[in-house]
């Protein structure tokens, strides 16, 4: 009987360690990707990364997450992560978004990086979902050759796989890819793989198994500029006498193929469709409606070469630098403008105020490699607390403006790698008492006070010698 | 919170600041010159010192809040 027992909680024993082993190597492979089809942009800088998955659990546990595998260096140049989940068919399709987060696994193979995708209902066996996700590459097409003539286009190699790194076994899976233009210099063949106008289409391939890989290089043509920001910093100052002043500090490159040889103006300005073309002379700003005071210069002074246009709904602001930007080409300038206190500003509760401000750059298409966004509070305002829709590093900060004494406080943002879709709207709550507003007032009052009661104290002392 | 929400505008409008600015100065500055007219032209048993701070004060007043209005006039949000 005792024996019986002992080897009966031996069996269970070892079905509990086969159990436990079972689940550390492969807790993945709980679900398999039945259908995966991956576009891939290539028409600007930016990579942008639309991904379809059909998802199937084929394990007993219910899965709440779904893990989206990157290379490291795809995972340094990554901006951002979105993932959505749909339901219905083709007509009615709704959209739900999905909170992504960067996890790590133990021993994954090639020092894979993975985003982790929670579900909001867990799969249980046997059921599917479809999953949309976007992913944005910044950094990611490398000019070649690196240096270029004025006169030269400019072309790019991108890196991938053809099939996509996954730790699911993928059923079946397709890719598209997007270029600008017809001309591709060379693309990796992995069959089947075929080429139509500006559209490179990889696969069908059939049955995967997990991390199964197969480099491809795509060298093309992509004159678009490679507008990048390598650091801007926002500064947004509010006062609660009716405006909110933005000021943002710009280091504008182009990222593209390095320019060699010398620029010829005339030939810039007599060809424009020949020369220069993977250079930019302007940028497009979109800037809140009702924006007034604006302002763009630089050290040197003012630049005049800009174009305002207002409407209801929204400002556009075209700024040329000083100089056509061709690659490795810099440029720092300033643009400030202010926008009327009532459309950024609301009370939440008594006392509590937020500002609601859009995060990112104004400009089109551009790449911010280091933003810093710095909220300026009033003087007198407690508690400032952030939400933003993405992980960003906060710091607080004091600064001394006009007619200040204690100092104002400044919340600091920080963030790395921010695409134009990082440009939505964030809040910083605080507490404000209206009556700190009249200690402006009041200072200057004291001020002039202080004048009087000094000329009448000379007037009233006798400092005369003589009795 | 979106519908709770309720728009923070300045407590005077913003329009009405070059206004406020000079009619504001111009009393202030009336009132300094009476305050110093007052100094210069009556003699120094007959001033009473509780005229002369209440003139200093009112245009202090005046000043104080004209000049707040030309800083926010001419751009420099305090």
């Amino acid at each position: 009987m005792a024996a019986a027992i002992f080897s009966l909680f031996i069996f269970f024993i070892s079905l509990f360690i086969i159990q436990t082993t079972s689940s550390s190597s492969s807790s993945l492979p709980g679900l398999q990707i039945l259908h995966a089809e991956r576009q891939i942009d290539l028409s600007s800088h930016i990579v942008r990364v639309y991904l379809t998955l059909k998802v199937e659990n084929i394990e007993d546990a219910p899965a709440s997450k779904v893990l989206l595998a990157f290379t490291p260096t795809q995972f340094d140049h990554l901006s951002l992560v979105k993932a959505a989940i749909t339901f219905g068919k083709k007509k009615k399709k709704s959209y739900v978004p999905l909170e992504v987060s960067p996890t790590e696994l133990p021993n994954s193979p090639n020092e894979t990086k993975y985003y982790a995708i929670s579900l909001v209902k867990p799969l249980a066996k046997g059921e599917t979902t479809t999953l949309e996700i976007l992913y944005i590459l910044t950094h990611s097409l490398e000019p070649f050759p690196v240096e270029i003539s004025q006169s030269e286009s400019q072309l790019v190699y991108y890196h991938d796989s053809a099939v996509i790194l996954s730790p699911y076994h993928i059923k079946q899976q397709a890719t598209i890819v997007q270029i600008p233009s017809n001309k591709v210099e060379s693309f990796t063949q992995v069959e089947p793989a075929q080429r139509s106008g500006s559209d490179l289409r990889y696969g069908p391939y059939e049955e995967r198994s997990p991390y199964s890989n197969s480099p491809i290089v795509i060298h093309f043509e992509n004159n678009h500029p490679f507008a990048v920001v390598e650091e801007l910093e926002r500064e947004i100052e509010i006062s609660h006498w009716g405006t909110v002043q933005v000021t943002e500090h710009y280091k504008l490159a182009n990222a593209g193929a390095k320019h060699k040889g010398v620029f010829s103006r005339v030939e810039y300005q007599s060809k424009p469709t020949a020369s220069g073309v993977s250079s930019f002379k302007h940028l497009l700003a979109e800037l809140p409606p009702r924006v007034h005071s604006v302002y763009y210069r630089d050290d040197i002074g003012n630049i005049s070469s800009s174009r305002l246009r207002t409407n209801s709904k929204k400002s556009e602001l075209l700024i040329e630098p000083r100089y056509p930007l061709f690659g490795g080409w810099k440029a720092t300038f300033v643009i400030g403008y202010a926008v009327p206190l009532q459309d950024f500003l609301f009370e939440s509760a008594a006392g509590a105020r937020y500002l609601n401000f859009s995060f990112g750059c104004p400009f089109a298409d551009t790449v911010v490699d280091k933003l810093t966004v710095k909220v300026v509070l009033p003087e007198g305002s407690k508690d400032p607390s952030v939400k933003v829709s993405f992980p960003v590093e906060q710091s607080l900060k004091t600064k001394y403006s006009y007619l200040d004494i204690v100092g104002r406080t400044v919340v600091v943002l920080e963030k790395k790698n921010v695409a134009p879709e990082h440009n939505v709207p964030f809040q910083v709550h605080y507490k404000f008492n209206p009556i700190f507003m009249l200690a402006e007032p009041l200072m200057l009052v004291s001020a002039f006070f202080l004048f009087f009661v000094t000329s009448l104290v000379y007037l009233h002392i006798d400092l005369s010698l003589r009795k | 919170m979106a519908q709770s929400a309720k728009p923070i505008s300045s407590p005077v409008p913003d329009v009405w600041y070059p206004t406020l600015a000079v009619f504001m100065l111009v009393i202030g500055l009336v009132i300094t010159a009476s305050f110093f007219i007052y100094e210069a032209t009556s003699s120094k048993k007959n001033r009473s010192l509780a005229k002369e701070l209440i003139t200093g004060a009112v245009a202090s007043v005046f000043l104080g809040f004209g000049s707040l209005f030309l800083l926010l006039s001419s751009g420099i949000y305090v």
